[in-house]
């Protein structure tokens, strides 16, 4: 017994045959600092390298971290964390609560692009080495699952190199360096060309694969990419393009690893504009629930699913996918059904369609320019008359934010992995004090949503909470505030012998790879 | 001639001036920085303060002579994508880009002279017409198909070669070089010719129709007609004559080598300037687009000055006509 525990032990921290992986992916991240950029790239990569006081499973649910329990405070007050004893970052430092209010400070200051995370928090004690308090303004359950991507840095450390706070205009030590207490740490940095991470020999954990040495290395052509895997020169790339992924699947000695994402697509109306942007003539027709509904029923998913993203991608009809925490169950959209969308286009008095603006990114999500090039014949084929543009997704924003927009089409991932996230972002009354509704392009504006929503964020029983959020996801669909087409796919080349864990938040977890043979 | 050089000068700095003028009155067509810089849950704070920070509120015209004067003193800015100092990061880039641009430019002028004078002499054998035809392709298939076709079937089919990068490199502290390892020059290959077979086809064409007019002409007869060798007569009486517009048309296309290095260094993932720039506008990285864009035509202008100013050398009469314009 003693030597089967015992190979089990060295098995856990000297995993056998350690091997490299070399992958590629199209966006570098800008940064290394965990506080200075808030995307999926950079994310991604520091999960491997940072670490929060909680994590995400292989399945998304929330676990210890650095943070071995919580517990509320008081009736709601806040969080009690009890942290991890015996971690060290990279450079030998001790793990302590000092750095988790540093971490806070950093992270929530107005130089920091994450400090939106911390807009509930009233204050952050620290009663002892391994115990830290954070209050929150009110009740906030969902607070510990928003905090995943909080990266814990070490106080002594930002401060003999000079990056207390995050620097995104001009960069400083923590740019380019990092001292994390994760998995790996970062050997070589070149920014937009290579970096190499090595496997952190003092990490407290053991849920660990075998990859000793990974380099990566961003390839922005994704036929580049998908050569360089044909030819055995990346391990693992993501994503391949969804057209070139059977042709993948069919090669020699790599395979295709399909999943859905965090992010949903939808379409978007102005709900608030008083004549169309696009349009000829006085009024709104899109202020009519009709004519939000007709396009919803006029878009055919399913054919858009099965020839543009070959059947890789899944429908949906609210604003989140199955995977997230506070996905209403059983939910029906609105089917594909191009005769009702004529007969409430003409109930609504516009039998004869109107001109509209129709709008699209071209580079922002999978296949984005074709997915409306469908739509857009679609819409023209219930009797409507989109004037359909595309553009790159660095004008595209602005052109939103400016208000130059009829219909759009958005992709929303939520950062928090829950329901009440987009419904924040995209569902709110804009209102800027409060920062709510910052991504609602369209203006729309439900007064019982308003309602529901800090109730939503305040509520601790999952019961009642749930039963608000399905209030809102059928109030979307009666209303059709937004048309929600469907979940965008994962779709990642590896070579064959690699074994590797795909979450919908497309994060790569270094530590759940091991290569054979 | 001073003054004419003087004259030329001015002239120069004159374009470099409006070149700088018409980029920076497009960057805002390009996007908005912001976008980029910040994540989906920034607030307004964060955007004007950013915005502000970065000067993005001032009218295009300030930013520009606020750019020159800084540029003037060495400093190009810092870029927003990296959060490092725009000349740190050209200076770190620009070996490879040149590296690659050497090799396709030597690549292009060996072959295509070699090939030019082949065609030529033989001019309706069989070999020669097949080189002729396979010249269109390069002539007329844009770059980035050559590539993929290239990395298709050396890099996936045959895997001979590598389908991206730059492999292995030296660090001579100021200078990265692939030409030291092994990895590094087989890198070259592909990219080389992917670059270079637009120029080599060029220089090919050129050299092939010059050899063909000079052959008929008399001092060649005569050289043939007092009994030289026919290696003396081609290479050493004709070629030689040939070589002028051959080498203004070479100095001229480097330019061109490095400045469209950009569509190679893309396909092939080579981490040069020109995916730099092509990185820049993605991400509407304002101060490295602006650096890489004065560089070039800098460097265009310089080439053009003097090519310009050797002409002068050559030829007298253009001094005199100078003297009157």
């Amino acid at each position: 017994m003693r030597t089967v525990l015992t190979a089990a032990i060295l098995a856990a921290a000297l995993p056998a045959g350690a091997a490299e992986l070399r992958f590629a992916s199209t966006t570098d991240p800008n940064t290394l600092d965990p506080n200075a950029g808030n995307s999926a790239p950079v994310f991604s990569l520091l999960g491997n390298v940072y670490e929060g006081l909680v994590r995400r499973g292989r399945d998304m649910a929330i676990e210890p971290a650095l943070a071995t329990s919580w517990e509320p405070i008081g009736d709601g007050e806040g969080w009690r964390f009890t942290l991890r004893e015996g971690v060290t970052f990279h450079g030998g430092e001790a793990f302590t609560s000092e750095d988790v209010v540093f971490s806070y400070e950093r992270a929530s200051s107005e130089e920091s692009d994450t400090s939106s995370w911390f807009a509930p928090v009233s204050r952050v004690e620290a009663p002892d080495d391994f115990t830290v308090e954070i209050y929150t303004t009110a009740p906030n359950p969902i607070f510990v699952d928003s905090i995943a991507n909080w990266m814990m840095m070490d106080s002594g450390w930002a401060a003999a190199n000079d990056a207390e706070r995050p620097n995104i205009e001009q960069g400083n030590f923590a740019t380019l360096n990092a001292n994390g207490t994760g998995p790996y740490r970062v050997t070589e940095r070149q920014p937009g060309l290579r970096t190499v991470l090595e496997a952190y020999d003092g990490w407290w954990g053991d849920d660990r694969g075998n990859v000793e040495t990974a380099v990566f290395t961003p390839v922005q052509n994704s036929a580049t990419a998908v050569a360089a895997l044909l030819s055995g020169e990346l391990d693992l790339i993501e994503p391949v393009p969804v057209q070139d992924a059977g042709r993948v699947d069919q090669a020699d000695g790599v395979s295709v690893i399909r999943g859905i994402e965090a992010r949903v697509i939808m379409l978007g109306f102005p709900h608030d504009r008083d004549t169309l942007y696009g349009g000829e003539g006085d009024g709104n027709p899109f202020q009519d629930a009709r004519v939000r509904q007709a396009v919803a029923h006029a878009v055919n998913v399913p054919a858009i699913l099965q020839t543009v993203m070959r059947g890789s991608a899944e429908p949906v009809a609210q604003l989140v996918s199955p995977a997230m925490r506070g996905y209403t169950e059983g939910l029906t959209g609105y089917d594909y059904n191009p005769d009702r969308a004529r007969e409430l286009l003409a109930e609504a008095g516009y039998a004869d369609g109107f001109p509209f603006s129709f709008r699209c990114p071209n580079d922002r999500y999978l296949n984005d320019e074709a997915v409306c090039t469908a739509i857009n014949s679609m819409l023209a084929q219930v009797g409507l008359d989109p004037r359909f543009e595309t553009m790159p997704v660095a004008n595209y924003w602005p052109t939103l934010r400016a208000d130059e927009h009829d219909v759009y089409l958005l992709g929303w991932s939520p950062g928090t992995f829950d329901a009440e996230h987009p419904i924040r972002f995209l569902l709110s009354t804009p209102n800027e004090e409060k920062r709510l509704g910052s991504w609602n392009f369209g203006g729309y504006s439900n007064a019982r949503i308003d309602e529901l929503l800090p109730a939503i964020q305040s509520e601790i029983d999952d019961t009642a909470r749930q039963a608000m959020l399905d209030e809102v996801a059928n109030i979307l669909v009666d209303d059709a505030a937004y048309v929600p087409l469907y979940v965008q796919p994962l779709v990642w080349g590896v070579k064959d012998g690699v074994d590797l864990v795909q979450r919908p938040d497309n994060f790569l977890q270094l530590r759940w790879i091991s290569v054979n043979g | 001639m001073l003054a004419y050089i003087i004259r030329r000068a001015f002239q120069s700095v004159i374009v470099l001036l409006a070149v700088g003028l018409v980029a920076f009155s497009m960057f805002r067509f390009v996007g908005d920085p912001i976008e980029q810089l910040l994540g989906q849950e920034r607030t307004v704070q964060d955007v004007e303060r950013l915005r502000e920070a970065l000067g993005l509120n001032d009218p295009f015209i300030v930013q520009y002579a606020s750019f020159l004067g800084r540029a003037l003193q060495g400093d190009f800015g810092i870029s927003y994508r990296q959060s490092r100092p725009v000349a740190d990061i050209i200076l770190e880039r620009a070996p490879a880009t040149l590296e690659l641009a050497f090799v396709s430019g030597f690549l292009a002028l060996t072959l295509g002279i070699a090939l030019g004078v082949f065609t030529a002499l033989r001019r309706d054998g069989w070999a020669a017409n097949i080189i002729m035809s396979a010249s269109l392709i390069g002539v007329s298939l844009p770059t980035f198909l050559i590539g993929i076709l290239l990395i298709y079937v050396f890099g996936v089919q045959l895997q001979w070669l590598p389908t991206f990068g730059r492999g292995e490199v030296v660090d001579l502290g100021w200078w990265t070089t692939g030409f030291l390892t092994a990895s590094g020059l087989k890198s070259l290959i592909l990219p080389s010719i992917t670059l270079g077979l637009f120029q080599m086809t060029l220089i090919m064409r050129l050299v092939r129709s010059e050899m063909l007019e000079v052959l008929r002409q008399d001092y060649v007869r005569f050289a043939r007609a007092r009994g030289l060798s026919a290696r003396a007569v081609n290479f050493r009486h004709a070629l030689k004559n040939t070589m002028i517009p051959v080498i203004t048309v070479t100095g001229l296309q480097l330019g061109a080598i490095i400045a469209f290095a950009i569509i190679t260094e893309t396909v092939f993932q080579w981490p040069g300037v020109g995916l730099l720039f092509i990185n820049a506008v993605q991400f509407v990285d304002i101060p490295v687009m602006a650096a890489y864009l004065m560089l070039i035509s800098v460097m265009f202008v310089l080439i053009n000055l003097i090519v310009d100013v050797l002409y002068v050398w050559v030829d007298p009469r253009l001094r005199i006509d100078g003297r009157h314009a």
